[in-house]
């Protein structure tokens, strides 16, 4: 049996506080993927899932005193460069079809035979009343009558 | 068998549970008064406070040794801020804010990617996401949702469901890693060969190891897996300088990944370019394009 070099600093305690921390993020990304409505704050949660797994693996890179974490740590920053561009290339276009990022509204993109979801969510999810509070809108009081204006369709902004 | 420290784990996630269920949005998208928000907030505080009692600090830590306190002092602020930031970027209803606490989520896994021993990929992590996706989030979140807050940000889908099943997965994540002991790495008799049960061998250990087996077979196979390009450490286990190593185990070891990372890069801009085909204008005058209207 040979000497085995001398006691690294970095112990299994620090090794499991990478993966403690890691584990957590990637909990959080999973929530925010889950039960978000809006495209991009789920592309940002998927993004938190990668950040978490990225710590995991350069954690175990360090306790094991290779370079191999940390090259699949660049792996994972390569794809999610190619992820982030692709899905905001997708974002653009379904925003030019529907005016909206809720993903609730895009339930038809699907195969055929997956039946149609039974719970119409997209119209169960609408705010049932605008309660007063502090997420509630600012409103103007109306100031007398409209003028008319000629509204022509392609002056008009999207949303 | 449910141990005290057992308890202890789920009394903390349940706390963390509930409070970042009370700040997500709701369901329907109502408004929540704000002591909903306040109570949401104490218990998510008190979750990240007890999930950071989690984190061992390192075991001989005295206020002479400044290194020492020094980095344990940076990785709880460096976790506590990952996990606040991620808590915020998960449940807040402008995505804005969202894309801008993601780049406090960014910068904290920096800070612990340094603490690791990890530069280059600090750095790399700091340009690419902070200084490349999050604009270009920012980007389309302006294009695409100039007014800001839009309905379906202020409700959720399942909360509760969703809550329920990220919470089981990391409480179960933290009672593996929290009731798993091992034993000290230094607490081997002298002569004895350590029990691999209970501890978790290092690679380096391992291309320690390799020089003395038996066979040529065995030794061949375990030198070509642990080559000594992808070892920190140098032949007088010194640590190799990070970047020059890192580089060094990329362009060796990894050649053909650094191939294919490369060739990814260039299908996702081919693809992402033939994806946003820009549509033909509408002029006054024209029918209603399909596919426009709801």
């Amino acid at each position: 049996m040979p000497d085995l070099p001398a006691p690294d600093l970095f112990t299994i305690d620090l090794l499991r506080n990478y993966l403690l921390v890691g584990a957590a993020l990637f909990a959080l990304g999973m929530l925010g993927f889950l039960s978000r409505r809006n495209l991009i704050v789920m592309f940002l949660s998927a993004e938190m899932m990668l950040q978490g797994t990225a710590l995991s693996l350069v954690g175990f890179g360090r306790y094991h005193g290779n370079w191999t974490g940390q090259v699949f740590t660049i792996v994972i920053l390569t794809v999610a460069a190619c992820e982030a561009s692709i899905a905001m290339a997708l974002v653009v276009v379904l925003y030019n079809r529907r005016s909206s990022l809720d993903v609730t509204l895009w339930q038809d993109i699907r195969e055929a035979t997956v039946g149609v979801a039974t719970i119409d969510e997209a119209a169960e999810a609408e705010p049932i009343e605008v309660v007063p509070g502090i997420e509630s809108y600012p409103q103007l009081t109306p100031a007398g009558v409209e003028p008319a204006h000629p509204v022509q369709s392609w002056t008009e902004r999207r949303r | 068998m449910f141990t005290g420290s057992m308890l202890f784990t789920t009394f903390v996630i349940l706390l963390g549970a509930g409070g970042v269920y009370l700040l997500l949005p709701h369901r329907h998208g109502q408004a929540k008064t704000q002591t909903v928000y306040i109570a949401g907030a104490v218990l998510a505080g008190l979750g990240l406070v007890g999930f950071l009692s989690f984190l061992s600090a390192p075991a001989d830590l005295d206020l002479s040794q400044l290194d020492k306190l020094l980095s344990a002092v940076f990785f709880y602020s460096f976790s506590a801020s990952a996990l606040g930031c991620g808590v915020m970027t998960v449940t807040s209803r402008n995505p804005i804010y969202s894309a801008l606490w993601f780049a406090g989520v960014v910068l904290s896994t920096a800070g612990l990617f340094l603490l690791a021993g990890a530069q280059f990929l600090a750095a790399g992590t700091v340009i690419v996401y902070a200084g490349a996706i999050i604009v270009t989030f920012l980007f389309v979140i302006m294009l695409a949702q100039m007014e800001g807050k839009a309905v379906y940000d202020r409700s959720a889908r399942t909360p509760g469901a969703a809550v329920l099943t990220c919470f089981l997965l990391l409480g179960a994540l933290v009672v593996c890693l929290v009731d798993t002991r091992f034993a000290p790495v230094g607490a081997n008799t002298p002569g004895q060969p350590r029990n691999p049960q209970t501890f978790l061998p290092r690679g380096r250990e391992l291309a320690e190891v390799h020089q003395l087996h038996p066979t040529n077979l065995q030794r061949i196979a375990l030198a070509h897996a642990l080559r000594s390009t992808s070892s920190i450490y140098t032949e007088s286990k010194q640590e190799k300088p990070d970047v020059a190593g890192l580089g060094e185990s990329l362009y060796a070891d990894h050649l053909l990944t650094v191939e294919l990372a490369g060739s990814l890069l260039f299908a996702a801009l081919i693809a992402a370019v033939a994806i946003t085909n820009p549509k033909r204008p509408v002029r006054p005058g024209d029918p209603e394009p399909i596919g426009t209207s709801v």
